[in-house]
């Protein structure tokens, strides 16, 4: 039962939202960027 | 009283406590050399029990818990990789998520600390904070090292987001400057490797890099084409295509295969060329990386000090690099960088905002107390041990042990060595240690093979003299924590005849004076020793050099392959039965294997032992 739930929910919820994520983004930044003099984030000043 | 926090890593590998009393390390430890399971990843319980007795309190008298690393966040960043791997991950999807879901699952993970303490039964837990993975490194990167300001660099595999984080240190306070975040990990492409050539993860990336300087850089620029973008400023991207760690549990598959001609070497497989030269193509290639990070930290924060931290700061080989570029003055790496050291870092986070100074920038030291944070067993105890056991010994006083331990070294005799507290930290610095004598030929291959029971391939390490440190080897700096590779120094070097010979027979040239522990590209990986942090230690050497002319010991960690280090006298002394070391001291006392009486075993203790 646990699963089927699991199977469900993986492909009909995050499946397609991890690949509607990527259509609009770059969520994980997977792209290379030639033109990036870096690819460091600032980080958040807590 | 003092203001006590403890801090705790754990359920990752290796598990660990720490106490801080007004920001200084009073006690620390690592759960596996309690539970005797290598890299022990389940709730540190015995390593608290050590720090509460170590400073006589129960949890009344501690102000604050930290943990290591932030458990929603680090939710927020598996969520967000399962979306971004769909719809290809289903399996480590379904294996992964219902852990994380449950009620004490590992989103609550600082609920179940509080859990696992109170069941301790040492008093009432105060409330669990937690600090970010990166935040944990740096911490215990900067707070201890001796320096008042310092750049401070943290690479390793993933915590929470962070791979990469560049800091700016000053006096008790650590500013965030800029980060690198997962899946782009400088310590997940040396994993990849790692595993690639047949060794496991998270440990196994020690005998990469000593198995580097036997290959020839071959596929480093195919590193550079394909898997790793890296701009002039030491950031990178890498080509998640030819990676597995999104989609599962393996680090490559196919893509690695076409890159690197065909399946990946099997555990315990015969070592071929290929990974020789694979482990020296990824090594140059995260030198290359580091050297540039190093630059870009001293370029950001303006300092002349740079502290490390982070499980790639144990690549002694490439912190060797960093301080041989001269990039900076000096720079100063946590002993316990790895995941270990995230328990200090963040009870030293918490002290410091707590009010914590940091006293001991007075004295040019660092507060690490030469990582000798671990239990103690003074000669009373071992005394018990012995004579309860019908144990044959001889009780000496110190000059008399040093000296006949000297001498027996000199025999060429192979000696345990257990004195005084344990090291923090994955390496042994003199105080659970197996000692040789580096002047012999055979003594690297005697000790890897009749001692360790390990692969002949594996380099030792040299104890020298701190004085005498640079009469042997290029450092240009101290290396308390043997984190530091150098070359040995000319006037030790021989003319090796080298032509023809490659692979492990290269093992068999004799390079310098001190043979077992020069490595085939000449680098050695040095431990510094001072009077301070370990007296008797540095007696022996001072003894070991007036019986031979020669400052330096081979040392290596009082353990055979696959276990944890010894804790206890019973540890030390059953290691010293299965092996073929000659002699053992502990504390005061001189054990000789002749005097011993047999030794016998119900089962073969090697089975039980899991390979590392």
């Amino acid at each position: 039962m646990r699963a089927l739930l699991l199977f469900l929910f993986y492909y009909l919820v995050v499946t397609p939202a991890g690949l509607l994520a990527r259509l609009v983004r770059d969520p994980l930044s997977r792209r290379r960027n030639p033109d990036a003099a870096t690819y460091w984030i600032p980080s958040e000043k807590s | 009283m003092s203001d006590l926090v403890l801090g705790i890593s754990a359920f990752y590998h290796d598990s660990a406590a720490a106490l801080v009393a007004d920001g200084v390390p009073v006690a620390a430890a690592q759960e596996e050399r309690f539970s005797r399971k290598r890299h022990d990843s389940s709730f540190p319980s015995q390593a608290v029990t050590y720090c509460l007795d170590e400073a006589g309190v129960s949890f009344d008298d501690i102000s604050a818990v930290a943990y290591y690393e932030d458990p929603r966040l680090k939710f927020r960043r598996v969520m967000a990789t399962f979306a971004g791997a769909a719809p290809t991950a289903f399996p480590f999807f379904r294996a992964a998520l219902p852990s994380w879901l449950s009620a004490d699952g590992k989103r609550h993970t600082d609920q179940t600390v509080r859990r696992e303490l109170q069941a301790l039964g040492r008093g009432r837990v105060p409330r669990v904070s937690v600090r970010r993975h990166h935040e944990s490194h740096a911490a215990s990167a900067f707070f201890p090292s001796p320096y008042e300001s310092a750049a401070v660099l943290c690479v390793d595999g993933v915590g929470e987001w962070a791979t990469t984080t560049l800091w700016h240190g000053r006096g008790t306070t650590l500013e965030a400057v800029a980060e690198l975040r997962f899946p782009h990990s400088l310590g997940m492409l040396y994993s990849a490797f790692t595993y690639f050539c047949g060794f496991k993860v998270d440990s196994g990336e020690y005998k990469l890099m000593g198995l580097a300087p036997y290959g020839r850089p071959r596929y480093a620029d195919l590193i550079r084409d394909t898997l790793i973008d890296v701009k002039p400023d030491g950031t990178f991207r890498l080509d998640m295509r030819f990676f597995e760690y999104l989609r599962g549990q393996t680090m490559t598959g196919r893509g690695f295969e076409r890159l690197f001609g065909g399946p990946r070497r099997m555990p315990e497989g015969q070592l071929t060329e290929r990974e020789f030269d694979l482990a020296a193509s990824v090594q140059e290639v995260t030198e290359e990386v580091m050297l540039k990070l190093a630059r870009t930290a001293r370029e950001r924060t303006g300092e002349s000090k740079l502290c490390l931290a982070g499980g790639v700061a144990l690549n002694c080989v490439a912190n060797g690099k960093i301080t041989d570029a001269g990039i900076f003055d000096e720079i100063w790496i946590q002993p316990a960088a790895g995941d270990a050291g995230g328990a200090l870092g963040a009870a030293q986070a918490v002290a410091m905002e707590r009010g914590a100074s940091r006293d001991h920038l007075g004295t040019g030291r660092d507060a690490m107390s030469g990582s000798l944070l671990g239990p103690a067993y003074d000669d009373d105890e071992i005394a018990a041990y012995l004579t309860a056991n019908g144990i044959p010994h001889r009780r000496l006083d110190d000059e008399e042990l040093v000296k006949q331990v000297a001498a027996g070294l000199a025999d060429g005799k192979i000696v345990g060595w257990f004195q005084g507290r344990m090291e923090f930290g994955p390496r042994a610095l003199g105080a659970r240690s197996i000692l040789g004598d580096p002047r012999d030929p055979a003594m690297q291959s005697a000790m890897n093979l009749k001692i360790k029971f390990r692969e002949s391939f594996r380099p030792f390490a040299p104890a020298v003299l701190a004085e005498d440190a640079k009469d042997y080897f290029d450092l240009r700096q101290e290396s308390p924590y043997m984190l530091l590779v150098a070359r040995v120094a000319a006037a030790q070097q021989l003319e090796a005849p080298e032509s023809g010979v490659s692979g492990l027979d290269l093992l068999r040239v004799r390079r310098s004076t001190i043979p077992a522990v020069t490595h085939v590209d000449y680098s050695a990986r040095v431990q510094t020793v001072d009077e301070h942090s370990n007296p008797r230690y540095h007696h022996l050497l001072g003894a070991f050099k007036a019986r031979t002319g020669c400052p330096v010991l081979v040392n290596t960690s009082f353990n055979v392959r696959g276990e944890p280090i010894v804790r206890t006298p019973h540890d030390a002394y059953t290691c010293f039965m299965r092996t073929n070391i000659d002699m053992l001291a502990l504390g005061g006392f001189l054990l000789d294997k002749s005097e011993q009486p047999a030794w016998t075993e119900k089962s073969d203790w090697r089975e039980e032992i899991p390979l590392d």
